[in-house]
């Protein structure tokens, strides 16, 4: 880009339009390569606990599942940093990260007091891990599609969290609930792939 | 009577930078420079103009052991760049213009 002094007043506002548009997908874009990330982690970690507590018997191996921010944080940072400048961050994206974030705390939260705190005050832990995540994870994945304006996603998100809802209560409460999780990291990892191919 | 443009911001390279700005909370040198297409110098050129005007701030720092160049765009930045999109604006539809300031 030159310098040039003479531009009309339409000329103008098609440049800011333009560069503004430009900035806005080459940001998202950024952002799918996170969503990539974390979708084939979460794929991952659901199947490799699947196998695990199917192979021992031992529903323990859900501990797993506090390893894979130990895991996902330092990848995503090299993520970060292998680029050779520092995507900005608008307003979609941080309220994109931030509707992730909290899910993740909240997520974290509620797996360790159903397994801390719930097992040593009653018999059963009486709320469903499984389902209560998927729902969010759900909720999580729909907010992301109205930010993004993809239809897509936002149905993706309503399957996985209702969907998985409906599979937990037909199949029971079983080793197979799992599977539900590798579904969501499936969903995951294509929304990555959506936007990242849509802001091209 | 149109109102007139602002002459520092009526440059193309200018005016795209305070445009990515605009949308954004900070912005490193080279993400610009990739966002415009625009050579090292040129851009450094501009950025020293805004920066004069008080239209946006320039940090010089490191990251790790490289250098990087942040922008942010001003408060003064921000209600220049409104008040020439207005400007534009009222280029184009004069009478929608006059319809805003009733």
């Amino acid at each position: 880009m030159e310098q040039n002094n003479e531009m009309s007043a339409k000329q103008s506002l098609e440049l800011i339009a333009e560069t503004i548009n430009n900035s806005r997908k080459g940001i998202i874009r950024n952002s799918g390569k996170h969503f990539i990330l974390w979708g084939i982690l979460l794929t991952l970690f659901s199947l490799a606990v699947y196998f695990l507590w199917k192979a021992s018997g031992q529903a323990m191996w859900n501990c797993l599942w506090f390893a894979m921010p130990l895991v996902g944080f330092p990848l995503s940072y090299c993520l970060r940093k292998k680029s050779d400048y520092t995507a900005p961050d608008n307003l979609i994206s941080r309220m994109m990260s931030q509707t992730w974030r909290i899910f993740c705390i909240f997520s974290l939260s509620v797996a360790a007091v159903a397994m801390i705190i719930a097992r040593t005050t009653t018999p059963i832990a009486l709320i469903g891990i499984t389902p209560a995540l998927v729902l969010m994870f759900g909720v999580a994945e729909s907010i992301n599609g109205i930010l993004l304006k993809n239809n897509v996603i936002t149905v993706a998100g309503w399957l996985i969290g209702i969907g998985g809802l409906v599979i937990y209560y037909v199949s029971g409460i079983n080793i197979g609930q799992m599977l539900i999780f590798t579904f969501a990291g499936i969903m995951l990892t294509l929304t990555g792939v959506i936007v990242k191919y849509q802001n091209r | 009577m149109f109102p007139k443009l602002d002459s520092l911001l009526h440059s193309e390279l200018r005016l795209a930078v305070m445009s990515i700005l605009s949308e954004v909370e900070s912005a490193d040198f080279t993400y610009i420079k990739k966002q415009t297409g625009s050579t090292s110098g040129n851009l450094s050129v501009q950025l020293d103009k805004l920066s004069a005007a008080e239209y946006i701030t320039v940090e010089k720092g490191f990251k790790g052991k490289m250098p990087c160049t942040t922008c942010r765009i001003t408060d003064k930045g921000i209600e220049a760049f409104r008040q020439y999109v207005e400007a534009l604006r009222s280029y184009l539809m004069p009478s929608d213009s006059s319809l805003h300031s009733e």
